[in-house]
């Protein structure tokens, strides 16, 4: 396996904060990574940093062997590097269908052909039922796997999702676990998922990267995250581990 | 040929709409035919100049949400191009109207790459400054009459090659005839890429960028269409006129009132413009003659229309358009 992505030594200040400390990490192609964290450690910065929202302060990024640093977003997106925002605002000129064309219209001049495209993008992400209504009309879930539509509609080999499970119940995770596995397996676009929600997190990703306070913490297959010490007091907090103990207290 | 297939691509709009355009159509057809004053005729010329004016503003203006107040700019280059081109070369119309385009197009491109760097408000107010500035420079101009601007010579037999005409009639065809040709563009223009870019623009700069859209270079690009629009207008205006000042084609006036074709009758919306000017131009047609022109209340229009701006930007930031579009949601038309 080859790295598709390589971050190295990314440094990320905003005035006298330092948002992300010297990020190193790489992803495999076709892989499935999972970035966790507390609120604040950092993990929205660094895909901004990669997408090109931020300049870096020091370090350097590579997409597929390519240097990316300081590359605009457009340009980023250009090279096949697609993302999701945390908080999707769409004020409404657009309709379902057309916001997933705006997408694919990175890879046409053609109406027809970013039609048809957008059309299959729609039927894969379940959003049928919703085809020519505004975004701004939808439930969260609806409007969440519309970014994501969008951003697949750009036929990127590479797909950053910014919690895409925020605020969804249950069963809309489940539904939303089932396509992140599809995006993934069936299109073979290799996947790294900002998540807040442990359950899909840990069952979708095959590592985990853990930040806190800006740096690296903990990495590795999600068994071992969730047993690691560290991890569990960093992330998890002392509510958690004060939970733990009380269970174990009663039983 | 698909392109083709896109200009004239209604199929999205309600049967209902087409239906009222249709009949609209013939109207602006026929009504040369029809009886009527001069009067009647100047106000239609008005009315197609001014939707014109409107469409090209709805580009950048309404499906790009960048509120531009220095249209005017562009309408005094491509009037005084075509003039200046007649008074010295000889040049008919249809080769000074497009030299005029470019001209404008390229003055866009000088004021549209810094411009653009600017959002919102401070966008709509570095528009109107550099169509100021622009104003002042031809007002001292020479070359190009300076201030008391350049009267167009006329030709001995009517001319269609100078778009020169003894009877308004003529003028009346030539502009519907653009018109069309205009409407059938941004028909075109709002479902071709630029167009879903430019909406998803006005959405979401960020997330725009994020799918691969360079906005700058889109905002630039539709700026150009816009001042296309509006110069080959200002070109008309001066054949239309005769005579052409700077402190008339390139005011802030006449910024501010293709800035309102679309904002009234709809902003981001293929029938906003028209509708906008078929009220307002009508209006200010018939308000300016009632009011005797000069007397006294020559600034009472202008009240009147900072008071429709106020009233739609209170309660329908959609416009008239707007408003149908609400009631047609309510099931009521």
């Amino acid at each position: 396996m080859s790295a598709i992505l390589q971050v190295q030594g990314v440094t990320k200040d905003f005035g006298g904060l330092r948002a992300n400390d010297n990020i190193s990490f790489s992803v495999e192609k076709g892989e499935l990574l999972g970035l966790i964290g507390p609120n604040g450690a950092g993990k929205s910065t660094l895909f901004n940093c990669i997408a090109g929202v931020h300049p870096v302060t020091a370090g350097r990024i590579f997409f597929e062997g390519k240097e990316i640093t300081n590359l605009k977003p457009h340009q980023v997106a250009r090279l096949g590097l697609a993302r999701t925002f945390q908080i999707f605002v769409a004020s409404g000129d657009l309709s379902v269908l057309e916001n997933i064309m705006v997408g694919s219209f990175l890879r046409t001049r053609s109406r027809k052909i970013a039609r048809q495209k957008a059309e299959e993008i729609l039927v894969f992400m379940e959003l049928q039922e919703h085809v020519d209504q505004w975004v701004s009309e939808l439930p969260v879930a609806a409007q969440k796997r519309v970014a994501m539509a969008t951003a697949l509609a750009t036929q990127p080999r590479m797909l950053l999702l910014d919690e895409v499970a925020a605020g969804l119940n249950p069963t809309e995770i489940d539904q939303m676990m089932g396509l992140i596995r599809q995006i993934h397996d069936d299109r073979g676009i290799t996947v790294v998922l900002i998540e807040h929600v442990m359950e899909l997190v840990m069952n979708l990703s095959q590592r985990v990267i853990v930040l806190e306070s800006g740096k690296i913490i903990a990495e590795g297959k999600p068994e071992a995250i969730k047993q690691n010490p560290e991890v569990i007091k960093a992330y998890l907090g002392e509510r958690y581990v004060a939970k733990i103990a009380e269970a174990e207290g009663k039983a | 040929m698909e392109v083709i297939r896109n200009i004239f691509d209604l199929s999205d709009i309600p049967r209902k709409d087409l239906t009222v355009f249709g009949i609209f159509s013939l109207f602006l057809l026929i009504f040369p035919l029809i009886p009527h004053s001069s009067f009647a005729m100047a106000t239609m010329i008005e009315f197609l100049m001014f939707s014109l004016y409107g469409m090209g503003w709805n580009t950048i203006g309404g499906y790009g949400g960048q509120v531009d107040l220095g249209k005017a700019q562009y309408a005094g280059i491509g009037a005084f191009t075509t003039a200046v081109m007649l008074i010295h070369w000889n040049i008919p119309f249809w080769i000074s109207a497009p030299v005029g385009m470019i001209f404008a197009i390229i003055w866009s491109f000088a004021i549209g790459y810094p411009l653009f760097r600017m959002r919102g408000h401070y966008f709509a107010i570095a528009t109107i400054a550099t169509s100021l500035v622009l104003l002042d420079v031809f007002q001292s101009w020479n070359f190009v009459g300076a201030a008391k601007g350049l009267e167009l010579p006329l030709k001995s037999m009517p001319s269609l090659l100078y778009l020169q005409f003894r009877s308004d009639t003529y003028y009346y065809y030539i502009l519907l005839f653009l018109f069309f040709f205009g409407f059938f563009y941004i028909n075109w223009f709002r479902k071709s890429r630029l167009g879903f870019q430019l909406r998803a623009i006005k959405d979401n700069e960020e997330v725009a960028r994020s799918l691969g859209i360079n906005v700058h270079w889109c905002k630039i690009k539709t700026y150009a269409i816009a001042t296309s629009f509006v110069a080959v207008v200002g070109s008309f205006h001066a054949c239309y006129n005769f005579n052409i000042d700077p402190e008339d084609i390139m005011s802030l006036d006449l910024s501010i009132l293709i800035a309102m074709m679309a904002m009234v009758g709809g902003a981001g919306s293929l029938w906003g413009p028209i509708i906008g000017a078929a009220v307002l131009i009508p209006l200010k047609s018939y308000l300016g003659s009632w009011l005797g022109g000069k007397e006294g209340l020559a600034g009472l229009d202008l009240v009147i229309y900072a008071l429709i701006i106020m009233i739609i930007a209170a309660f329908e930031p959609r416009g008239i358009w707007g408003i149908v579009e609400k009631a047609r949601k309510r099931g009521k038309i």
